[in-house]
């Protein structure tokens, strides 16, 4: 594993961004590394932008990913996970990204128009070395909700070569969270499944 | 919190918290205010466990009287607040600095937010470690944010000054590592005070020794442990970093694999270490100063090399090497550096980014605020725009992105207090209506002098008081005026208050209804001198929080009636997060899993096209 690896969640408040943080950070830890979480969660309850910040080595890295150093994106929303990308992204990083879409409120008369899935992947190939887009919305409605999300996408990331933590680890975070029962565990076995 | 290997997962304010623990304070005082609220929500949680006193006060100013108090009775304080809190907070701390702490010992944590991710301006609150001359330490890790609040304490006790620990952003709300302390078992006692707590008649003796107290905390502070100087002995660049900066600094030297570069990290950062930094300075050609908002260390070490015989080459905010606003990163210290040691970035290719939108912060679904602006904007149009809002700071401050809907914000309760002086100049030819906004966390916290000036000078104003009976923004801490209150708290009601002090005109309303809203603030603005509404505004999210909700109603927009794509008024204007315009469909959505069922935007549209429903 690279030190420190860096693992960027991006979506909206209420998505659960920073539940991704704490399960990852716990699972590093269990995993005998040091984790560093920093959150940008001012606006999280008010409808913006949220970015968590993972690092994961064998110091205390700062609590920003520089430009270009992101291993794993983790996109709960895809024009998030784009804005994220911009700005974050190089050569290395693997995206992951829901495209279940999360439409912006116009607060002075319609001015942007939200792009379309293909236009954002596109931008996020050319930004990325590789692009995992998910399509989570039928498995997660069935399960329970989209607030599952978080933890679904956490289970594609775990069954992926690149991950730097071992699935299993990242199960056991998880439940002790939500408890083995919930329909989180579900959802995160459900996308550990998809990436095969 | 979670344990591995006797280490904890804490985030930076939580750390401060376990910090004031393990430092065995008895007492509590604070107002919240991001990015410091943590700190005292944890130690409330602690309260009743530790057997500590741990309050929100109605203010900064309060907390610090409050604590001070406790600090003169001996039993140890902690006083938690944001970068602003500390400028209402000042006037007092400017005095008890010479007054002295007694024996408690009294700790100040201010929480500073660089880029004002979360405030209205991005102060450096150091200045008033230096205005007060008070010692300043600055942690840059979660254990150091931890460890040093008994430190920080213990000197507080020993030189009986208050001792200021300054935190910004990025340390507060990010998390990593701790190892814990053991809690001590207490051993003060709450006894009578000295009987020279006051500074006149002869302020500038006390001041005197207060520097004089100041000159023996540098000495200590060179011997400390908290500062790591660079093993180097002999270096090309020395960084000087404090706070958070420290770990942008090491991270920006790995990544560019430099040679020749060192850092003097300090954690006590004023008054300075003379002597650990003058040492440090005669081992490098080239310094570079790496700390968040303002350059007071740089400042401070650069007035101190004027007395050296080789000074060396100083780079940082005053030569322009590193950006002299917004928050430090790593990406900034690894310009800087490059820059110094002519080494070549390789910029990114950057692809076009226009497809890229803005996701605007709003009020939530339902929100109450978003309707009383909705009803400012319509009152604005029937006065032909001459509408002046004087805001404030809290939810509502969002008023400032929706529309023109708020002109002015500030301070706390410095709305109420521009209105009363715009309410004099009709005599100038002023000829607009003028409002004031507050919150009720706010009112309480510094409206009260305002509207008592606005009613002796007879400005001609209205204030109108939203009333959501919690302090929302910062997730819903209580204030003498919210609504649940703890059992050995008493609620003091604001329209006591607003009563007691007889403004000409007072109405009690509801949020809730917009064209009645419309209606009683266009009349109230009409009439003349100080006027006062009380709206009760309920925040859906405290409301969810303390019941969630039983959905017995739904809503949804009738495609038969809605004029769609040519009207969009509950889309792009109103904007209510939960209705979403569909392309496909031709007419706006109501997203059911947003939508908190508060049926505001039903008087919003035009053409009677949303409906509520009853769920089957
Ligand atoms: S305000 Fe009414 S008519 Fe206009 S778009 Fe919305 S639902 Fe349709
Ligand atoms: S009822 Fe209307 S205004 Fe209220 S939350 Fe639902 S969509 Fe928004």
């Amino acid at each position: 594993m690279r030190d420190p690896f860096n693992i960027l969640v991006a979506g909206v408040g209420g998505q659960g961004n920073l539940v991704c943080g704490r399960v990852l950070a716990d699972a590093s830890a269990q995993s005998g590394l040091r984790p560093v979480v920093g959150d940008t969660f001012g606006a999280s309850r008010r409808g913006g932008s949220v970015l968590t910040h993972l690092r994961i080595g064998k110091t205390d890295w700062a609590p920003l990913i520089p430009k270009g150093e992101v291993d794993i994106l983790l996109g709960l929303e895809p024009l998030e996970a784009l804005r994220a990308a911009l700005e974050f992204a190089g050569d290395r990083t693997v995206a992951i990204i829901s495209q279940t879409k999360i439409p912006t409120v116009d607060v002075n008369n319609e001015k942007y128009e939200y792009p379309s899935l293909e236009k954002i992947i596109d931008s996020l190939n050319k930004l990325c070395k590789q692009v995992i887009v998910l399509d989570a919305e039928e498995t997660l409605t069935r399960i329970g909700s989209m607030k599952m999300l978080n933890s679904y996408i956490l289970g594609a990331m775990g069954a992926l070569t690149q991950s730097p933590l071992p699935l299993k680890i990242i199960r056991e975070s998880l439940q002790s969270i939500f408890g083995s029962s919930s329909a989180n565990i579900v959802a995160f076995d459900e996308g550990s499944e998809i990436v095969h | 919190m979670i344990d591995s290997k006797h280490e904890t997962i804490m985030g930076g304010n939580e750390a401060i918290a376990r910090g004031a623990l393990e430092a065995g304070i008895g007492f509590c005082a604070s107002y919240p205010g991001t990015p410091s609220t943590e700190i005292t929500t944890i130690l409330l949680d602690f309260a009743e466990e530790h057997d500590i006193y741990v309050e929100w006060s109605v203010n900064e100013k309060v907390a610090l009287e409050a604590a001070a108090g406790a600090s003169w009775a001996g039993v140890p304080a902690l006083c938690p607040m944001k970068s602003l809190g500390l400028n209402v907070a000042s006037d007092f701390l400017l005095n008890l600095n010479l007054s002295g702490t007694g024996t408690g010992g009294l700790v100040i944590v201010v929480c500073d937010d660089p880029r004002g991710h979360s405030s209205s301006n991005e102060q450096d609150s150091r200045f008033y470690a230096k205005a007060a001359q008070i010692p300043l330490l600055e942690p840059s890790t979660y254990q150091e944010a931890k460890d040093l609040v008994p430190f920080a304490l213990r000197l507080s006790q020993k030189y009986e000054v208050p001792v200021l620990i300054r935190s910004t952003t990025r340390l507060s709300h990010s998390r990593g590592l701790v190892i814990m302390g053991d809690i001590p078992k207490r051993e003060w006692k709450a006894g009578p005070l000295k009987d020279d707590l006051f500074n006149v008649p002869a302020p500038h003796f006390k001041h005197r020794d207060l520097l004089g107290k100041m000159e023996q905390i540098s000495k200590t502070f060179d011997e400390s442990k908290w500062n790591t100087n660079p093993a180097e002995k002999d270096l090309d660049v020395l960084i000087i970093s404090s706070g958070i900066s420290r770990r942008y600094s090491q991270e920006a030297i790995h990544l560019l694999s430099s040679k020749d570069i060192g850092i003097l990290n300090l954690v006590t950062t004023y008054p300075l270490p003379r002597r650990s930094v003058v040492d440090a300075l005669k081992k490098t050609r080239r310094v570079l100063f790496s700390e968040e908002i303002n350059p007071f260390v740089e400042d401070e070490v650069r007035s101190l090399a004027i007395d050296l015989d080789n000074v060396p080459e100083f780079h940082g905010k005053r030569t322009g090497a590193i950006p002299t606003f917004g928050e430090m990163t790593t990406d900034v210290m690894q310009g800087a550096i490059a820059n110094l040691k002519n080494i070549k970035l390789d910029k990114r290719n950057k692809i076009d980014s226009y497809i890229l939108i803005p996701r605007p912060l709003t009020f939530c679904p339902g929100c109450t605020h978003r309707n009383f602006y909705w009803a400012v904007r319509k009152v604005r149009k029937r006065v032909g725009d001459k509408l002046v809002v004087a805001g404030d700071i809290g939810c509502y401050s969002l008023g400032v992105f929706y529309d023109r809907a708020m002109t002015t914000m500030q301070a706390m309760g410095s709305g109420i207090g521009v209105a009363t002086g715009l309410g004099q100049l009709e005599r100038f030819g002023f000829d607009a209506k003028i409002l004031a906004v507050a919150g009720d966390s706010t009112f309480f916290h510094a409206c009260i002098p305002g509207l008592i000036n606005a009613k002796h000078k007879n400005s001609n104003l209205t204030f109108v008081i939203l009333d959501n009976e919690t302090t929302a923004m910062t997730g819903f801490q209580t204030h003498p005026g919210a609504l649940h209150q703890e059992s050995n708290q008493k609620r003091v009601k604001i329209e006591e208050i607003i009563k007691a002090i007889e403004p000409d005109f007072y109405a009690r309303s509801d949020a809730n209804n917009i064209p009645e809203l419309i209606d009683l603030l266009h009349s109230t603005i009409n009439k003349d001198g100080l006027k006062v509404l009380l709206l009760d505004s309920v925040c859906v999210l405290e409301e969810a929080r303390r019941d969630p909700i039983v959905k017995e109603t739904y809503f949804r927009i009738d495609e038969d009636m809605c004029i769609g794509e040519k009207c969009l008024i509950c889309v792009s204007e109103f904007a209510c997060p939960a209705i979403s315009w569909d392309k496909t469909m031709g007419h706006p959505v109501i997203l059911d899993q947003l939508c908190v069922q508060c049926g505001a935007c039903v008087a919003v549209c035009p053409h009677d096209a949303i409906k509520e429903e009853r769920v089957q």
